[in-house]
């Protein structure tokens, strides 16, 4: 290992909490600060609970919404399951003839799939539609796929492996005009991107703090009941968050997702463009190497996400190999597995050239200097294990 | 960030992982013989290469592509087989406890040992037919 500390590169994975964000949290824990349960009628409780709506009001200004159309959750796990789910059991609760057919794509996040899997448990059909081999669907998939018994349609905004973006105003369009609500899992693109519920015209939204130099353990949920979607909750005991969510508030993470949120929301423009930059200045060094393959389309994604697969390269060789560097060779949530990404198998990557890939993410304090040494490092890498190779 | 982590590799893969010195051909004009394992696809491929004077391994060398444990190993057992002979090589499961390497790699080990077995059995060959 190298005496320095790895330069990060994973802000895809987390990204670390901006210093003002910890100083807002450090004011909600003890007893001299906010620490009251917000749902108490005393002097404590309504401080706390005036923190949480301002954090409220400060997280919907990042996507354009109404406050009072978030529910906070424990992260965008959390906020996908409770879209799927909740929307699809309120679908079907509602009549016993309404619709059970669930549409979203095969690249999307495990907090999406899965929660899709539960539903065929429960006697769902849930579609996945195939990208194209840069990642995109096109909306006219989605027209193709929509059922007369479509209850939902879930498709992510941001790849968190590839980072490409799809066109959601125009499947949300296409939802809009077959009166069939949209969940976007957004965790990738929230802060990263220009955000708007308004034009984007979807009905649920998940997005969550950690991703955007906030804590880890809260996000939230935009859900627009007077469109299209109805839910049910999961968890229940309480009824806070109109009774979507119970649960008592984490006053210190929402009040640090706030923050998160409104730093964000003034400073995401400048952070794309430094992003951009920088992953143009990888990306243009990295393909001078021989068998270097970008991964999705290049130029419709997040400024911060590069994936690159390298021929003949066994991918744990090469992230083992990068010691002076912290990255993923697939997400972060599912890297504990040696089955080669299915989000590349899902792009036509083969086993070998899916199993050969990383994901450089880069974030607000990434610098060239990081990103200098990165490509001095994946070149050397990939040399000494091509060297050894058969 | 001030907290140093164990490296997930352990000391001695780390050490052969980060020194393949016996990847490549071997050199010289002495004859070679070589055995070959596994599919880039199946996430492993090896081959040994054997420089033989008589029964005796002048120089091993491999090639191989496959995880940081898999490379370790070829690298471990080519050293072993130039210093102490074909004796020395024990087997597998030998190999995960002297290295260090997860039981769960031992599925790699197999393909390392498939090629190991094939350049030997070719290197016997060689003698007989000599």
């Amino acid at each position: 290992m190298t005496s320095q500390a790895p330069v990060y590169l994973d802000y895809a994975a987390t990204s670390p909490a901006d210093p003002r964000v910890a100083a807002a949290m450090g004011e909600c824990l003890t007893r001299d600060g906010v620490f009251g349960n917000p749902s108490s009628m005393h002097q404590h409780g309504r401080l706390a609970r005036e923190r949480v709506e301002q954090a409220r009001a400060q997280a919907a200004g990042l996507i354009n919404a109404p406050p009072q159309q978030l529910v906070w959750t424990s992260g965008a796990t959390e906020s996908n399951n409770l879209a799927i789910l909740g929307s699809a059991r309120a679908a079907a609760t509602r009549s016993r003839h309404s619709g059970r057919h669930v549409l979203t794509a095969r690249t999307e996040h495990k907090s999406v799939l899965d929660p899709c899997r539960r539903l065929e448990h429960e006697g769902f059909q849930v579609s996945y539609l195939d990208t194209d081999h840069e990642g995109l669907i096109a909306p006219q998939r989605v027209r193709e796929a929509l059922r007369d018994d479509t209850v939902l349609v879930s498709i992510m905004h941001a790849n968190n492996e590839i980072g490409v973006l799809q066109d959601i105003e125009a499947i949300a369009a296409i939802c809009h005009e077959r009166a069939v609500p949209l969940h976007v899992d957004a965790a990738q693109s929230a802060g990263k991107v220009a955000l708007d519920v308004e034009r984007l015209q979807c009905d649920l939204l998940s997005f969550t703090a950690h991703k955007l130099y906030g804590p880890k353990g809260v996000g939230a949920l935009y859900f627009a009941p007077a469109r299209r979607a109805s839910l049910q909750p999961l968890v229940f005991g309480g009824g806070h968050e109109r009774g979507l969510r119970s649960g008592t508030l984490a006053v210190h993470q929402i009040v640090g997702f706030g923050v998160a949120c409104e730093l964000a929301a003034a400073a995401w423009r400048a952070d794309a463009e430094h992003c951009e930059r920088l992953r143009a200045r990888l990306w243009q060094a990295l393909s001078t190497i021989d068998g270097a393959l970008l991964n999705g389309h290049a130029t419709q994604r997040v400024p911060g996400i590069l994936n690159v697969s390298f021929t003949g390269i066994e991918g744990e060789s090469l992230l083992m190999g990068l010691t002076e560097l912290s990255l993923s060779t697939g997400s972060a949530c599912s890297s504990d597995s040696d089955e080669p990404s299915y989000v590349l198998r899902a792009l036509g990557r083969d086993t070998e050239l899916a199993q050969s890939s990383l994901r450089f993410s880069l974030g607000r304090y990434s610098t060239e200097q990081d990103i200098d040494l990165a490509i001095a490092a994946v070149t050397r890498e990939v040399r000494r294990l091509r060297a050894a190779a058969p | 960030m001030t907290a140093r982590l164990e490296d997930p590799l352990g000391p001695q893969v780390r050490q052969l992982f980060g020194a393949l010195y016996h990847a490549g051909e071997p050199t010289g004009t002495a004859p070679v013989v070589s055995g070959e394992a596994g599919r880039e696809q199946r996430g492993t491929r090896v081959r040994f290469m054997l420089q033989l004077c008589g029964e005796r391994v002048l120089q091993a060398r491999y090639r191989a592509y496959g995880c940081p444990y898999t490379l370790a190993a070829c690298e471990w057992l080519a050293t072993r087989l130039e210093s102490a002979g074909r004796g020395s090589l024990g087997a597998p499961a030998d190999w995960v406890q002297q290295l260090q390497i997860p039981q769960a790699r031992l599925g790699r080990l197999l393909v390392v040992e498939d090629a190991l077995i094939a350049a030997l059995a070719a290197a016997d060959k060689s003698v007989t037919d000599s």
